[in-house]
């Protein structure tokens, strides 16, 4: 039995808007073993990038937390403090961005950005590198990101590199704080179908060879499907699924899960899909019940009072609805 | 004998000069529209699929070669077209976000085509309501601004005014890039039931083959400015040839065992698209390509009609013209 790594459980999250309270989050919980490839899928607006930005201490200054426990390696994130967080983010977590033209400085070229990582994470587990370890480490770093010729990258500006190479400039950054787990958010979407295949490919064999866990967040279910062990789905700001990838994809059992599943387009043909009717509700006044119930074809009464809680449907494959108990 | 082409598109050239020399965002092609088919044009970013379709809407005028709209000759920018031919060809944007003035009511928007057609003078309510009805939005929409409606329904909002002045094409520039899976569905299906209801014809561009796969009849796939292959839909995906289509097919994430098995094995994508400002010379997929010959690098093939309706322009199948 594999030893818990992160586990988050009753987080809420709310944003403090022009008009109101939206309650975005609503008492989600995933768990993270070690060495695990976990996967979060869910729609636009879903509250997977939320959840991430929870995890690590750096949501928006509009957000308010009511409620959250977040464990890492039994240690409460919530509850750290900044010389805490630091330590956590230097040496523990660290995250992959969607848009790697953003996430790196437009005005820095690559060897000062990387440079300050490698030097401060170092420093972190005591080592206080001189400047030839640190550009060793460095060209290490970008070659293990599976960048050619480290040495002209580290002189570039980002705007000099293709969306691949930034890319993968941000995994190397990633990489070298990274020792236990590494958050990747949609880190193929903003790229071209082949680079994005590129970039998956490289990132998986990149935490199995060192052995890290890894949240993949995605919209596309295919890239997850080939990456992942376990993974969770995610509608309206609540963990609807839990299940290894198998499962879910093979024998999907929440009507939304079943429903975005039949959306995709098969390679295969047989003509479009019916996509799922209704739109996502609104996080000013969401439904008090199941927030799917709007959309849903099976919906009971029951739905529209009571909040499903997960319930284990056998075989470790949780899920959220009524239509397996209560 | 009238011809089965609605367009053709014959040698087709768009250049932009930029500081550093010039781009060739569409550099020779041709290829031909039937009618009410749907003709689906394939690529990644940069590949000038997107400049085709700006091209033969008429937002840029060719740098050369012919666009033929029924056998008239509408080589021009659009500020030339008759508007009797402007009218027949009407085009949907990938951002509804940004296609939709913000600061017009959702009525302004779909009258603005039918004022400037002579369709409706005066009040247009009564065509609105039934363009809304027609895509399934409620009428009370018409007073609404695009920022009040999700992403799904403001495409729909775009689609009625393509719709509004009764077209015979429609150019579908990545139509559901921006939206989710659940909603894609959606509006593909309603605009795949317009084209049997209205007799339409699209050009329909986007990047996602699983999609492309279940909405065209004949399927061209695009690398920087040039068609490397155009076939088929079936033929296409079962026997792809160009080793660009056989890389982007292996690249596409899928999410049943049955779709594994159909891609093309063993072709592991590799290295970069180059710049659009130095494609490098004989053919551009050369230097990613796996099964590279020595020519490669020095001629640009020629396309080749391999079998009847499938085209392919690499050297790899110079021996098997028919």
């Amino acid at each position: 039995m594999s030893n818990t790594l992160l586990n988050v459980e009753e987080l809420h999250v709310h944003f403090k808007v022009y008009g109101g309270i939206l309650k975005v989050l609503n008492d989600v919980a995933l768990k993270v073993n070690e060495k695990e490839k976990v996967g979060l899928i869910g729609e636009s607006g879903c509250g997977k990038t939320t959840t991430m930005r929870a995890i690590m201490r750096i949501l928006p200054w509009n957000a308010i937390v009511p409620k959250a426990k977040i464990y890492f390696k039994g240690k409460n994130i919530m509850k750290m403090s900044d010389s805490e967080l630091k330590k956590l983010r230097r040496g523990s977590i660290s995250m992959i961005f969607q848009d790697p033209t953003a996430a790196l400085n437009p005005v820095f070229k690559i060897r000062d950005q990387l440079f300050d990582i490698v030097r401060y994470t170092n420093l972190e587990v005591g080592k206080n590198l001189s400047k030839k370890e640190t550009e060793e480490e460095a060209v290490r770093l970008l070659r293990e990101a599976a960048l050619p010729e480290p040495e002209r990258i580290l002189d570039s500006y980002p705007f000099q590199l293709s969306g691949g190479m930034r890319q993968r400039v941000c995994i190397a950054m990633a990489l070298a704080s990274a020792h236990d787990l590494l958050i990747a958010d949609e880190p193929g979407t903003s790229l071209d179908v082949t680079i994005e295949d590129q970039i998956l490919r490289l990132l998986k064999q990149i935490v199995e060879e060192k052995r890290t866990s890894i949240i993949l967040i995605s919209h596309a279910l295919g890239a997850v499907k080939g990456f992942v062990d376990r993974v969770y789905v995610m509608y309206a700001g609540c963990i609807v699924e839990s299940a290894s990838t198998s499962d879910v994809f093979r024998e999907p059992l929440h009507p939304y899960t079943k429903g975005l599943l039949a959306a995709v387009p098969k390679l295969t043909g047989g003509g479009v899909p019916e996509g799922i009717k209704g739109r996502v509700p609104d996080y000013m006044n969401p439904p008090i019940g199941c927030r799917f119930v709007t959309r849903c074809e099976y919906a009971m009464p029951i739905c529209e009072r009571k909040q499903p809680r997960m319930i284990n449907a056998g075989n470790n494959h949780e899920v959220a609805c009524f239509l397996y108990g209560e | 004998m009238p011809s089965e082409n609605i367009l053709e598109v014959i040698n087709l050239k768009k250049y932009f000069k930029v500081s550093k020399g010039v781009i060739k965002a569409v550099d020779d092609i041709s290829f031909t529209v039937k009618y009410g088919e749907t003709f689906g044009l394939v690529g990644e970013s940069g590949s000038g699929k997107s400049t085709t379709g700006h091209v033969v809407v008429g937002l840029y005028a060719p740098t050369s070669g012919k666009i033929l709209y029924e056998g008239i000759d509408m080589s021009m920018g659009v500020e030339r077209r008759p508007l009797n031919l402007k009218k027949k060809i009407q085009m949907v944007f990938q951002d509804p976000a940004t296609s939709l003035n913000p600061k017009r009511t959702i009525k302004q928007i779909i009258e603005l085509p039918l004022k400037v057609h002579g369709i409706s003078h005066g009040d247009a309510s009564q065509k609105v309501a039934e363009l809304l009805q027609m895509v399934e939005l409620p009428v009370e929409y018409m007073d609404r601004y695009p920022t009040e409606l999700g992403g799904g329904e403001r495409q729909m909002v775009a689609i009625a005014r393509a719709l509004a002045v009764n077209p015979s094409f429609i150019i579908l520039d990545e139509p559901t890039s921006a939206l989710d899976v659940s909603i894609q569905a959606k509006i593909i299906n309603m605009l795949m039931r317009f084209q049997k209801e209205f007799d339409l014809s699209y050009l329909f561009i986007t990047h996602n083959l699983s999609l492309m796969r279940n909405v065209a009849s004949r399927v061209a796939i695009m690398y920087l400015g040039k068609i490397a292959e155009l076939a088929p839909t079936e033929e296409f995906f079962y026997n792809p040839l160009h080793p660009y289509t056989k890389m982007l097919l292996s690249s596409i994430p899928v999410i049943t065992d049955e779709e594994e098995a159909m891609k093309p094995k063993k072709v592991i994508s590799t290295g970069e698209i180059p710049g659009a400002l130095n494609v490098p010379p004989g053919c551009s997929f050369h230097p990613r390509c796996p099964e590279r010959l020595e020519i490669c690098d020095k001629v640009d093939p020629c396309m080749l009609e391999i079998s009847p309706g499938h085209f392919v322009r690499c050297h790899l199948y110079n021996s098997m013209k028919v």
